[in-house]
């Protein structure tokens, strides 16, 4: 299929002795929405440290595009359409929030230093910044500091800034949790329009409801390996997801 | 040949005493992470107290624990004043902080003790050896079994006390170390207290073996101290007595046998620059 | 003004053009540099060879001086960068030492007895010397605080604040770390490599010991004193740091303890500097309105 746009391989990333992913498998297509979900340390976000390059696999390989990208770092990444949000955000922290969207906007500007020697604060990436700010609806914070908003705005900002880097593919690291219940509506809407844009969008998310809701396929990792893959109701109804989420738990409480 | 083995004896020797220091350095960077520069004013203390109070009593046994006691009342002011407030910054606040500290004491000695060379003529109690013709001097032997006594202490205090076992754990992770219930203040002076005290003795050593105590003795092991943690991996204890023991006889061999035309202070980062080419996380650190 | 004030001033606007490049790496790309006066010595040595034994002017060395500090940074920026924080910390000292030693024991650089018989710089015809050479330095000075402040506001300079604050995110976001580490880096040193050529024309004599860790110390007081990071801190920290020992030239005995001290109060209740963001200055002149995002 040409629509293909990620694949991964039989990936592994061991840390020691810890397989925190080990040989999962999955692919991604374009326009698509696909939710990861698992229990903690299920390897989630491992997995998206392999996927934009700031881990490379132990074994196995990352396809994207065609193009075998395994080891390739984070800037690469980002060169090549991948996008992506933090889960413990990472905002620079004594940049406006306006310039913190400016740093995503050079992405073409990094690529050489002849090409990095342009001025960065001018009215068009200003515009552009504030536009994308306005659209996940943080428009009216441009000028305050961004280390000092509180989380849920700072997620909306790590999302303001993976896309103004106009990425192929969108990776979100839990950016609905601690969103009150109409901003997260607000985003969930945002993600649909970016992917009607034809974005991919690869989404981790803990709130079950919003992860069934939003993504067109999921797949389920436990303990780093690749547990279920399928639409929302088949793996709402998979006894082994159950399990993992809550059985053994249930079970040990039952004893 | 019996130069040789002299010269060897002698390298061991300033091995145990870089160690002494190092040691300190290694502690406190693993339960801070900082740089300690300052702890070199820290050893010149210990060697000037030490004078102080064998000049005013002529007896070395009241001096070293003096000596101690004020080196570690000095590392905690300065963990207190000066570090522990500063945490919160980017790393190299705390280590400019510490250059601050080190610059700064150096001057009071200075202007304390005087800028001259002052002479420590402590005698030892006990005769050189001679075997087969190289001769081993009082000093060469108190050093090794007053370092030796040291080591074989702060092995013991880190992996067999409590208080070593939550100097370990504030190493691996200070927020979890708090959260298991380790008061990472109290362990973090109380490792102030053992590294400064050991640097105490060191000065000493130092101060007796070359009968020189003066200002800026702190100058040279200061930095190339920092350069021995590295090349141990950052935070490692035995990777740092593995290192000082290196520079040690690697200095003493070198510079009497192959005529370098580099002075000997900068064969250290000489060498930690190859280490950190051949293995960036130091001859015993993990990564 | 006096030939003697007039020294001074000259000292200080060198001393804030070195300072100024150590701003671009600590304050601009947040990398501690330690050995910064080995760069100045770098770039005094190259220009007192080139025009001693390599027989160019002041002029014509300059570029290469220029070029040669700055790629001397590359060559040893290079693995450098790549190490964690505090490894950097102590690397740079270590380069500070050896460079040092490198001038003092090897026999091409002069040895113990340095480097004489360094011409002036003559401009027009005329040999340059006290309030002219002074001139020469604030116009040196001047490029150097426009190129600063070009860089600032360059995407090259933002990539580096970016790197500063999360190198993590900076780099899921383009901006390949070690790549504009190196910029600030060769930008920096190339900016002491000049500082050292005028250094050298000054004083006509220079040796290993003008260029020591001591220099990189007070080098990096007057960057946080000034305020890391901001265009005109390192300037203020060279003026302080410079007038004030002439103020208090009846307590000479105690000037290296009042610049620790000075130094030490500050990173201790105002690490970002006298003209850094939130500092006392800053409050007390604060001009309402005004953005302050960049700079």
């Amino acid at each position: 299929m040409n629509d293909l746009l990620l694949r991964l391989e039989g990936v592994s990333r061991h840390f020691g002795g810890l397989k925190a992913v080990d040989d999962v498998s999955f692919s991604l297509t374009r326009g698509e929405i696909l939710g990861l979900i698992g229990p903690n340390g299920a390897g989630k976000t491992t997995c998206f440290n392999l996927i934009s390059g700031v881990y490379a696999p132990t074994k196995g390989d990352i396809v994207l595009e065609g193009v075998s990208t395994a080891g390739f770092p984070p800037y690469r990444m980002a060169a090549l359409g991948v996008g992506r949000t933090f889960q413990v955000v990472k905002p620079f922290s004594t940049l406006s929030v306006l310039n913190n969207v400016q740093v995503a906007l050079g992405l073409k500007r990094y690529g050489g230093v002849l090409s990095s020697l342009g001025p960065w604060d001018t009215k068009a990436s200003r515009k552009e910044a504030l536009e994308i700010l306005e659209e996940v609806g943080i428009g009216h914070l441009a000028a305050s500091p961004s280390g000092q908003l509180p989380l849920g705005n700072q997620r909306r900002l790590e999302l303001a800034r993976a896309l103004a880097l106009k990425p192929k593919l969108l990776l979100l690291d839990e950016t609905f949790s601690g969103l009150r219940h109409e901003e997260a509506a607000l985003l969930s809407k945002l993600v649909l329009g970016v992917r009607a844009r034809g974005i991919s969008v690869l989404l981790i998310e803990h709130n079950m409801k919003v992860a069934m809701g939003l993504s067109d396929r999921l797949v389920v990792l436990d303990h780093g390996r690749l547990l279920a893959e399928g639409k929302p109701e088949e793996i709402r109804s998979d006894p082994r997801v159950v399990e993992a989420y809550l059985g053994k738990g249930a079970s040990a409480h039952a004893s | 040949m019996q130069l040789f083995f002299e010269q060897l004896l002698n390298g061991v020797a300033m091995g145990a005493i870089y160690s002494l220091i190092t040691l300190g350095l290694a502690l406190v960077y693993g339960v801070m992470r900082i740089l300690h520069v300052a702890h070199a004013a820290v050893y010149t203390a210990g060697a000037y107290v030490g004078l102080y109070v064998f000049t005013m009593t002529g007896s070395l046994l009241l001096a070293v624990p003096a000596a101690m006691a004020a080196c570690a009342l000095l590392g905690t002011a300065i963990e207190r004043l000066i570090y522990t407030p500063l945490l919160k910054y980017p790393p190299f606040v705390p280590l400019i902080g510490s250059i601050a500290v080190f610059l700064a004491l150096e001057e009071i000695f200075r202007l304390v003790g005087g800028p001259y060379i002052l002479s420590f003529p402590a005698e030892f109690p006990f005769p050189g050896i001679t075997v087969r013709g190289v001769v081993i001097s009082p000093a060469i032997i108190s050093i090794y079994a007053v370092s030796a006594a040291v080591l074989l202490l702060l092995w013991f205090v880190v992996t067999k006390t409590e208080l070593g076992l939550a100097m370990r754990a504030t190493s691996q992770d200070r927020e979890i170390a708090g959260a298991m219930g380790i008061n990472s203040s109290f362990t973090i002076s109380m490792t102030f207290v053992l590294g400064s005290a050991v640097a105490a003795v060191a000065g000493i050593l130092v101060g007796i073996y070359f009968n020189q105590v003066y200002p800026t003795m702190g100058a040279v092991p200061a930095y190339k101290c920092l350069a021995l943690i590295v090349v141990g991996g950052l935070g490692s204890l035995p990777g740092a007595v593995l290192a000082s023991l290196l520079l040690g006889v690697g200095e003493t061999l070198l510079i009497g046998y192959a005529n370098i035309p580099l002075p000997r202070d900068s064969l250290a980062f000489i060498a930690m620059i190859a280490v950190l080419l051949w293995r960036p996380q130091g001859l015993l650190g993990n990564r | 003004m006096n030939d003697y004030s007039i020294t001074i001033l000259t000292f200080i606007a060198i001393q804030a053009i070195v300072a100024c490049g150590l701003n671009v790496i600590v304050g601009y790309a947040g990398q501690i540099s330690l050995g910064h006066a080995a760069f100045f010595g770098i770039g005094a040595y190259a220009s007192a060879l080139l025009t001693t034994k390599g027989g160019l002017t002041f002029w014509t060395a300059l570029p290469l001086v220029i070029l040669l500090t700055g790629a001397i940074g590359l060559v040893l920026g290079m693995p450098s960068l790549r190490l964690r924080e505090d490894f950097l910390a102590v690397t740079t000292i270590g380069i500070n030492f050896i460079v040092e030693s490198v001038f003092l024991y090897v026999p091409f650089f002069g040895g113990a007895l340095g480097l004489g018989g360094i011409p002036s710089i003559t401009l027009l015809g005329t040999r340059l010397r006290g309030p002219n050479f002074l001139y020469l330095c604030l116009v040196f000075l001047a490029a150097v605080l426009f190129i600063s402040r070009r860089f600032t506001r360059s995407w090259g300079g933002l990539a580096c604040f970016a790197l500063r604050e999360e190198e993590t995110a900076a780099s899921s976001m383009g901006v390949s770390p070690i790549r504009f580490k190196l910029l600030a880096f060769v930008l920096g040193t190339a900016m002491a490599g000049l500082g050292g050529a005028l250094y050298a024309h000054l004083m006509r004599f220079i040796s290993a010991t003008d260029f020591g860790f001591t220099l990189s110390v007070s080098m990096m007081s007057m960057v946080v004193l000034g305020g890391i990071g901001t265009l005109w801190g390192p300037v203020l920290g060279a003026l302080i740091l410079g007038v004030l020992p002439e103020v208090f030239r009846p307590l000479i005995d105690y000037r290296m303890l009042l610049n620790a001290a000075i130094l030490l109060l500050m990173i201790r209740f105002q690490p970002a500097g006298l003209l850094g963001e939130g500092s006392l200055l800053r409050r007390l002149f604060r001009r309402p309105g005004r953005d302050s995002a960049h700079e």
